[in-house]
């Protein structure tokens, strides 16, 4: 078990996590990139860009956005605030990458942590539960809609026990193990899932924008692509 | 092949999804939706909060119309077809594939949606299901699926004798301004013209054609403003039609419209597009004159309510305070509004000329469509599900007013709210635009004007 840990934690955990920055900043390039392309190709290149940056706010901190399915909502925003802090902030976490890279930076009490592990398990049950409680998104919803968050919460869940058992070496080491992979896998998942909202959600509102900015010729080109010059309406 | 709820002219009904792929291909080439699929196909995250917002699902409660159940409908296609991964995993295992049910159970969900983009407003990942549903009719339109009623009206636009939706020959709409000059004498005493092809005027007028048939006193009204405020405009012979159903099925010939609005433009000399009182001639001008037309060149466009508003301000439009008794209500065209740019403008005239005025709740940015947007009120075959569904939160909303007039300043927003309120018991309201309450509350005295004294005639007809 020992082994397999040091595994998860050596090889796999670098896989994973350089998998993940790779695929983001493929994600955020090719977004940037079909931006840049599509203002370059546009007829008409003016953009509402202080419209479109309020909006932005507006969503990367929804508190003016929680009235609809405002429950669900709550949840949403208390399970992002759990996610983001409790692993960054959490002190062995820290010191792994103290011992690993060398940096470091300020924690927060372990009570703390606890606290945020808890509401952020709880906050996935309640997005689970929104989620499937709810008819429409229940019938639009695809498979990974339902097994992100939980999946997402097995770190949560697997950290907090492994933290507050009394375990033998061998239990505790499974525990970790499952831990440790439970993140690895989140971590390879993310660019391929709608979890690339991580970087891609800060350009939504301006790719929504600019998609209604078409190419002057495109009407023309399309239609001597599809050979209809001479075709009558 | 199955039947639309609306009429479709007959096509070539053969192997129609390699056409659909054939036309999704040559658009994601050749124009800008290639990264906002790639976006969407990424981020959506099925939530659903965009479902209550929709008043179409909201009447219906059928999951087809949750809006992002109906993009979903084009992103699978886009996935499968057009990205690295979908293409892989077609290999791996037989997913998906486009089917004839596929395409029309998709022709059936984009003429459901009105493109009101109401939704837009409620989707944390920023989806914006009025393009989708723009793109999604595009492609279905270059393999002939697209309703009768559109195409017809924009082929006499495009290649008919009369050059405009209404099929209106110049000799008739001559007429008609000669008779609502006469009607202006008589009614109103306002000398005030129609001024037909006048070189270098600075406006060149353009309403929703079928206003020449339909709405004398919105035209009356804007020609009584123009003449008060010494406004210098002219509407061409050569091009008169403010409609674009482009807009509504093809960027193709939305861009051949709104051509020949600029071209007008220039074979007049003039300096302005001034849109009559319609949303989507407003917004396809306003927005795609620049994109089809020039870009930083292209000809200013302006509405003819931004128009009046300015001249309300600085005091060059007179008008009699609190001249309408009745409740008024203000109905906002999505196409107009959805962007912010007239929201204000109109009620602020209200306001000046109505003693109650009533706002609906809700209202302006994130109005409620009337239920007829997207071209969809010109669906006669589809009135049923127009009233009575995509309308039905509208009606409720007007009724919550108790207004006597709705003031709705578009060609569309008028004909779809006279409708739903005739098939939903609103006996007692009327749909007027704008200019027709302008009209009646001219300060007329204070422009010299004697008014022609109506006693013992009816102030309505
Ligand atoms: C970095 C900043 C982040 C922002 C601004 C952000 C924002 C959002 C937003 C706006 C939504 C959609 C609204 C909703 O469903 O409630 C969402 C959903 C979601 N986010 Fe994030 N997110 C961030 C980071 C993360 C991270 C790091 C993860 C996990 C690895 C994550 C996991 C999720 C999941 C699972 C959902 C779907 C929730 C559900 O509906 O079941 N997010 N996020
Ligand atoms: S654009 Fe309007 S009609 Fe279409 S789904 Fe959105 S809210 Fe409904
Ligand atoms: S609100 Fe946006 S992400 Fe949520 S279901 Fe609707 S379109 Fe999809």
């Amino acid at each position: 078990m020992e082994q397999w840990l040091e595994w998860a934690r050596g090889p796999a955990f670098k896989f994973a996590f350089v998998l993940m920055v790779l695929g983001l900043i493929r994600h955020l390039v090719l977004t940037v990139a079909g931006i840049v392309q599509a203002l370059y190709r546009a007829g008409d290149k003016k953009i509402p860009y202080k419209m479109v940056f309020h909006s932005t706010l507006l969503w990367l901190f929804p508190f003016k956005k929680l009235n609809n399915r405002p429950w669900y909502s709550i949840a949403s925003v208390v399970f992002h605030v759990g996610l983001i802090l409790t692993p960054i902030f959490l002190l062995p976490h820290i010191e792994l990458w103290k011992r690993g890279l060398g940096i470091s930076w300020p924690s927060i009490p372990h009570l703390l942590a606890d606290i945020l592990t808890l509401i952020t398990i709880a906050a996935a049950i309640g997005l689970l539960a929104g989620r499937l409680g709810n008819r429409e998104s229940r019938r639009i919803s695809r498979a990974q809609d339902i097994l992100l968050p939980v999946i997402i919460a097995i770190p949560f869940v697997t950290g907090f026990l492994a933290m507050h058992s009394v375990w033998d070496p061998t239990a505790y080491n499974a525990v970790m193990f499952i831990h440790v992979m439970g993140a690895n896998v989140i971590f390879a998942l993310i660019p391929f899932t709608k979890l690339g909202h991580i970087v891609l959600l800060p350009t939504t509102q301006l790719v929504s924008e600019v998609g209604w900015h078409f190419p002057a010729e495109s009407g023309r080109d399309v239609t001597i692509a599809l050979k209809k010059e001479n075709v009558p309406i | 092949m199955r039947k639309y709820p609306y009429y479709v002219e007959p096509y070539e009904e053969t192997e129609r999804p390699r056409k659909f792929l054939e036309a999704f291909a040559a658009i994601l080439k050749h124009s800008n939706y290639g990264f906002v699929l790639d976006t969407y196909t990424r981020t959506s995250t099925k939530c659903a909060r965009c479902a209550g917002i929709c008043q179409v699902f909201d009447q219906s409660g059928d999951p087809r119309d949750v809006p992002c159940y109906r993009s979903e409908l084009l992103f699978r296609v886009y996935r499968r077809y057009f990205t690295l991964g979908g293409m892989v995993r077609s290999r791996l295992h037989n997913g998906f594939m486009l089917t004839d049910d596929y395409i029309d159970e998709m022709a059936e969900a984009v003429y459901r949606c009105t493109a009101c983009r109401r939704c837009k407003f409620a989707c944390p990942m920023g989806v914006d299901h009025g393009l989708m549903t723009h793109l999604a009719r595009w492609i279905l339109a270059e393999i002939g699926v697209v309703p009768k009623a559109l195409v017809v009206a924009t082929r006499e636009q495009l290649q008919g004798k009369t050059g405009n939706t209404s099929a209106i020959p110049v000799v008739a709409l001559k007429d008609t301004c000669e008779f609502l000059e006469e009607e202006l004498i008589e009614n109103y005493n306002l000398p005030a013209k129609f001024p037909m092809d006048v070189e270098g005027a600075e406006h060149v007028f353009f309403p929703a054609v079928s206003d020449y048939l339909l709405e004398p006193d919105t035209l009356m009204g804007n020609a009584a403003v123009m003449h008060l405020t010494g406004g210098s405009w002219t509407i061409g012979t050569g091009y008169y039609d403010g409609i674009n159903y482009g807009l509504f099925y093809s960027d193709a010939l939305l861009c051949r419209i709104v051509s020949k609005e600029a071209a007008e433009l220039k074979r007049l000399k003039a300096k302005k597009i001034l849109i009559g009182e319609c949303g989507h001639a407003s917004r396809s001008a306003k927005a795609f004159i620049p994109t089809f037309c020039g870009g930083k060149n292209a000809p200013p466009v302006i509405n003819i309510m931004e128009y009046s508003h300015k001249a309300l301000l600085d005091g060059r439009l007179k008008v009699k305070a609190g001249a309408i008794s009745e409740r008024v209500t203000y109905h906002d065209p999505c196409n107009i509004a959805r962007s912010k740019w007239i929201i204000n403008q109109p009620r602020e005239i209200l306001e000046a000329i109505c003693k109650d005025f009533v706002d609906m709740v809700p209202s302006g940015q994130m109005n409620i469509c009337c239920g007829g947007g997207g071209g969809t009120v010109s669906i006669d075959e589809i009135r049923a599900f127009r009233t009575g569904i995509g309308g039905r939160k509208k009606a409720e909303q007007l009724k919550a007013t108790g207004a006597k007039y709705i003031v709705a300043p578009c060609a569309n927003c008028k004909k779809q709210l006279r409708e739903v309120c005739e098939d939903n018991g609103l006996h007692d309201m009327e749909v007027v635009g704008l200019h027709d309450l302008v009209l009646k509350a001219l300060d007329l005295e204070a422009y010299g004007i004697t008014p022609v004294d109506k006693t013992g005639k009816e102030g309505e007809e």
